[in-house]
């Protein structure tokens, strides 16, 4: 953009006539690679499952969508700001698991006489917070890959759900008014999406006003000269981190609601719809591209396809399948114009 | 910087013969390390689990040890040696389970010509994901997470989502779990063998020394003109060859083969084993016979795990900080580079 802007400073009228329209040209091809592909397929799946079943068109449905949406949505945002950086999250399951656990150990439940009220958000999202931390301040201060490190924490995380779970019997909530939280409705909507909209909304504000969401962008695009420019890259890594663990704390409280029991395995899959859905968003998984709402449209993408098959009657034992072809499609895609022979692919 | 520290110590190994140099070279090379933490770690934490219960170092601590030890072998093997040109084959383990539950299915009915020809198909599997991976440039990771995806479906479909019993022939496959040599188990030597073999590869051929040279620097490589679409497709090939072996450990240790059964949680322990094995996650450096005791480590953590008073449910928090803590002494640095 501000490139574009140096070009039509020095030119006259004619000029910028001329170069205006092939600005406008650049933006729309701009446009096109990312939300506009991202929409004709959401209109295409929407059409054709429309066709094979009339139930996925019906008001109900697209409340079930948006509610399934939500904890995938809430991963994404962070997610989408650690693979800017070029890194990689693996943790997410294993934070769930841990966060969604604490809360429901310390909020009215069938196991544990606590309840800690507020207290347990605090406490469960200050631990799934910790434990993004703790990779990033790993991955930053002793240089070890995140993507070994997130893996580490993935099991961390894990561990203390299921220590935290330990030999007793099932924690389910007793109070009705949380368990039903995410299925109430206002202006139509269930509750769950609202909060994940308010979790998109904040990304949107950190990637695209502040220094941490700029930084990170300039560090995927290319650390050494953002290090080299004086850019806290350390501060801004540990920081994408901890906000990855904070919201994977907070997608982990969500499921635990939308299940209205504890479970370690809370985040099961949601590696594979998060990872995926940023990738076909166009959010390129070496850093420096893409963004929150293109990341949020693979979301809805994957969930619509998962819906959508489900309604379809296809097998739920083919979705990992559909989904890893979908991800082997949408890395291609992005990868295929940019082949060289000189290109390293690790 | 440089200049101090570089210039008098260069001088004078120039000065020396060259030979003296070349064995000062080797010699650090033999203490680096990579080299010697591998067997350290395992001595250590077989210290611990010795002197916290004595019986896990009798015969029968060592077969269960190395029974166990089996399948997270064979799977890092393949692994090490797909990190050793750099990237990462998250699909190994699946393709295991996947290659067990076929086993299972065809062993009944052509018993060896079956195994051989699984074996094949597997390996066919791992060369499809190198050369996907050598001619569209996408990220290993991503790469082999759809594929993993992909094999997870083919195994739920393969076998209805159902135990799958070998009738027929069992005596075939479980032969390699009950046949022990020194209480060690015929699916573990496959393992030392199979390391022997990958070592021999990488230290005295073309393809081996041509593999690593794509992990060390791969643009260098390229401008060497060394063949590096041939050596990944090898390398992710060799995955699959392995795996296909630990899918056969899995068959002749359970008898049986499911999609969610014994060996389904193979992904992790293998990359953790490659890596306690002193193998560099950014590619260049493996040594497939310290993979061997990089995966004896891997089966004893969760057996120190519980001789220490951890209680099984402990594991994963264990596995996951051991990961972190092996990976982070163990990680080469350089100054400047870029670690994503």
């Amino acid at each position: 953009m501000t490139s574009v802007m140096h070009e039509d400073g020095p030119r006259g009228a004619a000029g910028m006539k001329r170069n205006g329209s092939a600005s406008m040209r650049r933006l729309f091809a701009e446009g096109a690679k990312g939300p506009i592909g991202l929409l004709a397929a959401l209109v295409v799946l929407i059409v054709v499952f429309s066709f094979l079943n009339p139930r996925f068109a019906s008001i109900e449905n697209l409340q079930n969508v948006l509610f399934q949406v939500s904890v995938p949505l809430i991963l994404v945002v962070g997610a989408t700001l650690v693979i800017q950086m070029g890194s990689i999250d693996l943790s997410i399951e294993g934070i769930m698991g841990a966060a969604g656990m604490t809360w429901i150990l310390l909020s009215p439940n069938t196991r544990t006489m606590i309840d800690l009220g507020l207290w347990a958000w605090l406490i469960a999202l200050v631990l799934g917070m910790s434990l993004g931390l703790m990779t990033g301040v790993i991955y930053a201060k002793l240089k070890v890959p995140s993507f070994v490190v997130s893996l580490g924490t993935w099991y961390v995380g894990l561990g203390i759900a299921i220590l935290l779970y330990g030999n007793n019997s099932l924690p389910s909530l007793t109070s009705e008014a949380l368990a039903r939280w995410p299925t109430g409705l206002t202006l139509g909507l269930p509750h769950a999406f609202w909060l994940a909209a308010l979790v998109l909304l904040f990304g949107l504000l950190i990637s695209n006003y502040t220094n941490l969401g700029r930084g990170l962008m300039a560090i995927g695009n290319n650390e050494p000269i953002a290090r080299m420019s004086g850019m806290p890259v350390n501060v801004y890594k540990i920081g994408a981190f901890a906000i990855a663990g904070l919201l994977g704390g907070l997608a982990g409280i969500l499921a635990t609601m939308q299940l209205g029991s504890g479970s370690t395995d809370i985040g099961f899959g949601q590696l594979f719809v998060v990872i995926p859905a940023a990738v076909i968003g166009g959010t390129a998984l070496g850093g420096g591209e893409g963004g929150m709402i293109r990341s949020a449209l693979g979301v809805v993408l994957l969930i619509i396809l998962n819906n959508g098959l489900v309604l379809a009657g296809v097998d739920p034992d083919y979705q990992s399948g559909v989904f890893g072809l979908i991800l082997l499609f949408a890395i291609i895609a992005v990868a295929w114009p940019e082949r060289g022979r000189l290109k390293v692919a690790k | 910087m440089t200049y101090r520290s570089g210039t008098p110590a260069n001088v004078e190994a120039l000065d020396r013969p060259d030979k003296v140099a070349a064995t000062l070279v080797r010699l650090r090379r033999m203490v680096s390390w990579h080299v010697i933490a591998p067997p350290l770690v395992f001595f250590a934490i077989l210290l611990v689990v010795g002197i916290a219960n004595p019986a896990y170092l009798g015969p029968f601590g060592i077969s269960i040890a190395t029974t166990s030890a089996a399948p997270i072998l064979l799977v890092a093997l393949g692994q090490a040696m797909v990190l050793n040109t750099g990237s990462i084959d998250l699909s190994n383990a699946a393709i295991a389970l996947f290659g067990a539950i076929i086993f299972a299915l065809t062993i009944p009915d052509a018993g060896i010509v079956a195994m051989i020809a699984v074996l094949i198909v597997l390996t066919l599997i791992g060369a499809v994901n190198g050369a996907i991976l050598a001619y569209t440039q996408v990220p290993s990771f991503a790469l082999t997470l759809g594929t993993l995806g992909i094999l997870q479906t083919a195994a739920l479909v393969t076998s209805g989502s159902e135990t799958i019993y070998v009738s027929e022939n069992r005596d075939l496959v479980t032969a390699l779990h009950t046949i022990k040599v020194l209480s060690v188990p015929l699916t573990f030597w496959i393992g030392v063998f199979a390391a022997i073999f990958f070592w021999a590869l990488l230290r005295f051929t073309i393809i081996g020394q041509n593999m690593t040279a794509v992990g060390k620097n791969e643009s260098g490589a390229i401008l060497s003109a060394v063949p590096n679409k041939q050596a990944k497709i090898i390398a992710f090939a060799i995955s699959g060859f392995a795996s296909g072996l630990a899918g056969l450990a899995i068959v002749a240790q359970a008898g049986s083969a499911s999609a969610s059964g014994l060996g389904s949680n193979l992904l992790l322990p293998g990359i953790a084993a490659a890596l306690v094995g002193g193998t560099s996650i950014s590619g260049g450096q493996a040594n497939p016979i310290n993979v061997v005791f990089g995966a004896l480590t891997v089966a004893f953590v969760p057996i120190a795990a519980q001789a220490l008073g951890f209680g099984a449910q402990a594991q994963s928090l264990v596995y996951g900080i051991f990961i972190i803590v092996i990976v982070a002494l163990t990680t080469s640095r350089t100054r400047g580079a870029v670690i994503k």
